[in-house]
């Protein structure tokens, strides 16, 4: 191993590239040997540059003995190597399990924090007996990692735990953490949950109605929809794209009839100015109603508006209207063709002939 | 079927730029939308959450990203291609280094362009360094123009260009820099000269090892073809390759902060550019 010494020496270089290229080539050997030479050199090292070079060889050297190096960097004072550390373990994937396993059950808060920071990006079947004690773990911040990277993970098997932990008397970053997760399982059975904890959405503090608009995007039907409708002119103008979301999601689902009320806070929304993007939302959510006459108008004058997101909106909702199936509109593809000749903007344009 | 919504297309935006660095603002949603379909209806999904689901969480190897990532991505290349970027090539950084070599009494520029395929970005730098440092004559610079492709590097030794190729060209520059024969544009020959083209793969480490003493470096819609790991490999190479005080200069919307920390961000204006301090 008589390289792995030379490119070791070569740590002493004042030369950075020099470095560099030593902590590489002891990754390129891929010797569990050459593991404690880049440890040993990481504290002392000032340049970022080599820091970043130590740990992708990490990430090179297989074996157990780079994890297990990568696990006590998990413990460094230092948090840009702790991040790196980080890294360096969800690049090892569940090979890593085992080393995680044992400081979950002998690491202090931060270190257990850390260890599903790392399981947030590694698919892995093995990782059950951490999570099962995250989830009952003493510190919030563990418990509401491991409720994200379940959610993220859509593990299923987890979706009653979470309930549970919702309907407790939760933190409230803990209740928002299982709302995006119950969102992410997907489980229609799920909303139940969600109404017995927030039976009122109006009642909902922003931070929690955001979420809570996420999952009943997800799984509400129609009296989420006429709920979810009376939030729109009464919440501040953050909450609008969300509502909108809502709205457009839940939708399809149920299919309700135009409410004159909603139709007129859509068309303001429309007109006063949001950001296009929200205004974008509200010419969509209009579009379910273009078969009565004065929305498919109002749809139709939007085509002329100077904002680009707007038309896009107003095209993609009209074309939705003369689909095959849909309640037709005859006089509707001459006035779309006739605009196509009037704009200029391409995907508009294909929005229009679409 | 139904279509991505709104908060699908801001979660997809966030995957896009933390998997390949490129920013797709909301002006995009038409655009990812219609790619978004392409890649569902190929893959007979009919749910976009399922589409999001699985390049988050179920693709490891990066295969569907690099299969969306073809489709917005463009392979298009053209002369003074994402001009603001060359604006600060050429209003700040150029004048920057190169006024602190004259202090330092030296007289070499060296630009590497990483990937240049068939050498509308070589030659336009050769242009730009032209016409804001007429006194590069007397100076010895380089403009190294690599590439993988051997019939890339060949096109580029030609130096021949068809009409899409030299649409952007400032006429002032066009006069100048290039000669019309027939349906082509031909870059002159003191232009030509300045740029040296050479086969390398950006894969091959020791052939990167030699590449060093770069005051610029350009790979420019490059790197989003790679997997994170050669990324970075890649991006650590160019650090080692610049010389201190040099700027490297990725893609308008692709961004060298998630891959590295070693490199310095600095602001010229409008313009965010990195540097190795």
């Amino acid at each position: 191993m008589s390289s792995l010494k030379e490119y070791a020496e070569k740590f002493d270089c004042g030369d950075e590239t020099e470095r560099v290229y030593a902590a590489e080539d002891i990754g390129y050997l891929n010797a569990p040997e050459g593991v404690p030479a880049l440890l040993e050199r990481l504290p002392q090292e000032c340049s970022p540059a080599v820091r970043d070079a130590i740990f992708q060889a990490l990430i090179r050297i297989d074996g157990d003995i780079a994890i297990e190096g990568a696990v006590q960097l998990l413990a460094s004072e230092d948090p840009q190597i702790r991040n790196q550390a980080v890294d360096v373990l969800r690049r090892k994937g569940a090979q890593a399990i085992p080393f995680l396993n044992t400081v979950m059950r002998a690491g202090d808060k931060d270190l257990r924090k850390l260890v599903l920071d790392v399981l947030s990006e590694v698919q892995s079947g093995d990782a059950g007996e951490i999570y099962q004690a995250a989830l009952s773990d003493q510190d919030p911040n563990v418990v509401i990692t491991a409720v994200e990277n379940l959610g993220r993970m859509r593990a299923a098997e987890y979706r009653g735990r979470i309930e549970d932990l919702l309907l407790s008397d939760a933190h409230p970053m803990l209740v928002a953490a299982c709302l995006e997760a119950l969102l992410g399982i997907g489980n229609p059975a799920s909303l139940e949950a969600i109404r017995r904890r927030f039976p009122e959405l109006g009642a909902l503090p922003d931070f929690l109605l955001a979420s809570s608009l996420k999952a009943v995007a997800a799984l509400g039907s129609e009296r989420e929809f006429a709920e979810v409708a009376r939030l729109l002119p009464v919440r501040g103008r953050h909450l609008r794209p969300a509502i909108l979301s809502a709205l457009l999601a839940i939708y399809p689902r149920c299919r309700p009839g135009a409410d004159a009320d909603l139709l007129a806070v859509l068309q303001a929304l429309v007109e006063n100015g949001d950001p296009p993007l929200c205004r974008y939302q509200a010419v969509r959510v209009l579009g379910f109603w273009a078969d009565s006459d004065d929305v498919c108008a109002f749809l139709v004058s939007c085509l002329s508006s100077p904002e680009r997101l707007v038309r896009l909106g107003a095209a993609e909702s009209l074309r939705m209207a003369t689909r095959p199936g849909l309640d037709p509109r005859p006089g509707l593809d001459p006035v779309l063709e006739a605009r196509a000749r009037e704009e200029s903007d391409e995907e508009v344009l294909q929005a229009l002939g679409s | 079927m139904p279509e991505l919504s709104v908060d699908q297309f801001q979660t997809l935006s966030q995957v896009i730029y933390q998997k390949l660095g490129l920013h797709f603002d909301e002006k995009k949603i038409y655009f990812l939308k219609t790619r978004v379909a392409k890649r569902m209806a190929a893959l007979r999904m009919d749910d976009p959450r399922e589409y999001l689901f699985l390049l988050t969480y179920a693709d490891p190897q990066g295969r569907e990203m690099q299969a969306l990532a073809n489709l917005v991505t463009t392979n298009e290349t053209y002369m003074f291609r994402e001009y603001d970027q060359l604006q600060a090539f050429a209003n700040h950084c150029l004048p920057e280094v190169l006024s602190d070599k004259q202090a330092r009494g030296e007289r070499t520029l060296r630009i590497w362009c990483a990937g240049c395929s068939s050498g509308e970005e070589p030659y336009t730098l050769a242009m730009i360094l032209q016409e804001v440092f007429p006194q590069a004559q007397n100076w010895d610079c380089e403009i190294a123009a690599t590439d993988i492709d051997e019939n890339m590097l060949r096109k580029v030794a030609t130096a021949r260009y068809g009409h899409r190729s030299v649409a952007e060209v400032p006429d002032e520059y066009r006069n100048k820099y290039l000669v019309e024969e027939g349906n082509e544009y031909v870059v002159r020959r003191r232009t030509t000269a300045l740029v040296t083209p050479f086969h390398l793969n950006l894969h091959d480490r020791m052939a990167m090892r030699a590449m060093r003493g770069f005051d610029f470096i350009f790979c420019r819609n490059v790197l989003i073809y790679f997997d994170d790991l050669s990324r970075k490999a890649v991006v650590d190479h160019f650090y080692n390759a610049l010389n201190r005080g040099g700027y490297v200069f990725l893609g308008h919307s692709e961004s060298i902060g998630r891959v590295t920390t070693a490199f310095k961000l600095k602001r010229f204006e409008t313009h965010l550019v990195y540097v190795k301090e």
